[in-house]
C-alpha cells in the first residue's frame, strides 16, 4: 500500500547514493517496521477481546436469568436460618470458597481470597479456629489460597462454572462434603454478591449444620426426627451451594465483560497513538528521501 | 417414610439425585432435551493434605476418554 510504495521508493533511490546516507535511512525503515508489526499485533488484540466481550455479554444475560431463579433456593434457605438463630458463637467454621477455573475476569477471584482472608484474621467478626477446614470451588482461587491458607484446605473442586452451574453440580459438591466426614459447626459460603452489570462484592451465606438446626429454639417447636433434620440439613447446604454459585457465575461473567471492554478501550487507544507515530515516521522518511533527492538535483 | 433402608447407602442429597434422574428420563421427548440439560455436572475433586493437592477425581466419570488419543498413522 501506500507505506510499501514509499519504502520502495526509498530503497530505490538510496541505491544511487553514497553507502554513508544508508545507514540513517536503514534505521528509519526498522523503527517502521517496528512499529508495523506492533501495529498488528495490537490490532489482533484488540479483536479478540472484542470477541470476548460480545460473547460474555451474552452469557451475561443467561447468566442473569439463571441468577434470578437460583436466588429463590438461597433465599429460602435463609427464611428458615433467620428463625432458628443459636445463642452460642460457633467455633468451628467450615469455608467454602466459590469461584472459578477461568482467567481474564478481573478481580472476581482475589475478591472471594481476600474476603476468606479477612475473616480468618477476624476483623468484622471473631476469628474462626485456626484450622478451620477450607473447601474451595474453582481453580484459580485455589491456587491464591493455597499460597496462603493451604494448611486449611481440605478439598477442592474443578469444572464447575463452564457453562450455568446446575443443581447437580451442587448437589455433588454437598454430597463430597457430607462424605468426607469434616467435622464443624457451621459453614461460612464465600461468594460474590452481585450489586449490578457493573460491580460485584463479596458476601457470605450461613449455614447451620445438622446439630446447629436440632439445638436452636425456634427448630425445637417442630419436633422433628433425627433423620429428616439430617436430610434438611444436607439440603439446605446443597441449596446454598447452588445459590452461591449461580450469583458467583452471573458476577464472573459481568466481570469479564467489563474487563475486556476496558482491554478493548486500552488497545483502541494504543492503536491510536501507534498510527500517529507510525504515519509520522513515514512522512519523516519520505520528506527526507525528498529533501535528499533534491539537494542531489541541485547538484547536479 | 420413617424406616428408609436407603439411608445407610447415601445421603439425602444422592437420593434426590437419583430421583430427579429417573422423572428426567421419563419425560417426553421434547421436554426431555431441555431437562437432561439440567442433569449435567463434569465435577472434579481433589482431596489435600498438609497443603499438597491429592489426585484429581472425576465424579461421574466420562464414557469416552478426554484428551489421550493416538493419532490415525
Amino acid at each position: 500500500m501506500l507505506a510499501r510504495s514509499s519504502q520502495a521508493f526509498a530503497r530505490a533511490a538510496a541505491t544511487q547514493r553514497l553507502a554513508a546516507a544508508a545507514p540513517p535511512n536503514a534505521r528509519n525503515m526498522a523503527t517502521l517496521r517496528e512499529l508495523e508489526l506492533r501495529l498488528k499485533s495490537v490490532r489482533n488484540i484488540a479483536k479478540i477481546t472484542k470477541s470476548m466481550k460480545m460473547i460474555a455479554s451474552t452469557k451475561l444475560a443467561k447468566a442473569q436469568r439463571a441468577m434470578q431463579a437460583g436466588k429463590q433456593y438461597g433465599d429460602a434457605n435463609s427464611e428458615v436460618f433467620n428463625h432458628t438463630s443459636t445463642e452460642e458463637q460457633p467455633k468451628r467454621k467450615l469455608f467454602i470458597v466459590v469461584s472459578s477455573d477461568k482467567g481474564l475476569c478481573g478481580g472476581i477471584h482475589s475478591s472471594v481470597t481476600k474476603a476468606t482472608r479477612r475473616a480468618f484474621a477476624g476483623e468484622e467478626q471473631e476469628a474462626p479456629d485456626a484450622d478451620s477446614p477450607i473447601m474451595v470451588i474453582g481453580d484459580k482461587s485455589k491456587a491464591q489460597l493455597s499460597r496462603v491458607l493451604g494448611q486449611n484446605m481440605v478439598l477442592t473442586f474443578n469444572q464447575i462454572g463452564r457453562d450455568i452451574p446446575t443443581f447437580a453440580d451442587a448437589c455433588g459438591v454437598a454430597d463430597l462434603i457430607v462424605k468426607s466426614d469434616v467435622k464443624y459447626d457451621v459453614v461460612n459460603i464465600v461468594y460474590n454478591k452481585f450489586v449490578s452489570a457493573l460491580s460485584y462484592e463479596a458476601g457470605v451465606y450461613v449455614v447451620m449444620n445438622e446439630h446447629g438446626l436440632k439445638e436452636a429454639p425456634g427448630f425445637k417447636a417442630y419436633e422433628m426426627e433425627d433423620d429428616v433434620t439430617k436430610d434438611l440439613a444436607e439440603f439446605s447446604l446443597a441449596n446454598a451451594i447452588f445459590a452461591a454459585l449461580v450469583e458467583g457465575h452471573a458476577c464472573e461473567q459481568s466481570s469479564r465483560r467489563n474487563a475486556m471492554d476496558n482491554a478493548s478501550k486500552n488497545a483502541g487507544d494504543m492503536i491510536d497513538s501507534l498510527t500517529l507515530q507510525y504515519n509520522r515516521g513515514r512522512q519523516a522518511a519520505i520528506t527526507n528521501e525528498l529533501v535528499d533527492i533534491i539537494t542531489g538535483a541541485s547538484a547536479l | 417414610m420413617s424406616s428408609a433402608t436407603w439411608r445407610q447407602f447415601f445421603s439425602f442429597n444422592k437420593y434426590s439425585q437419583i430421583t430427579a434422574r429417573a422423572v428426567r428420563q421419563s419425560l417426553k421427548e421434547t421436554e426431555r432435551a431441555a431437562a437432561e440439560k439440567r442433569g449435567l455436572t463434569a465435577l472434579r475433586y481433589q482431596n489435600w493434605e498438609n497443603g499438597k493437592g491429592g489426585e484429581q477425581v472425576y465424579l461421574n466419570p466420562p464414557e469416552t476418554p478426554v484428551g489421550k488419543g493416538t493419532p490415525a498413522v
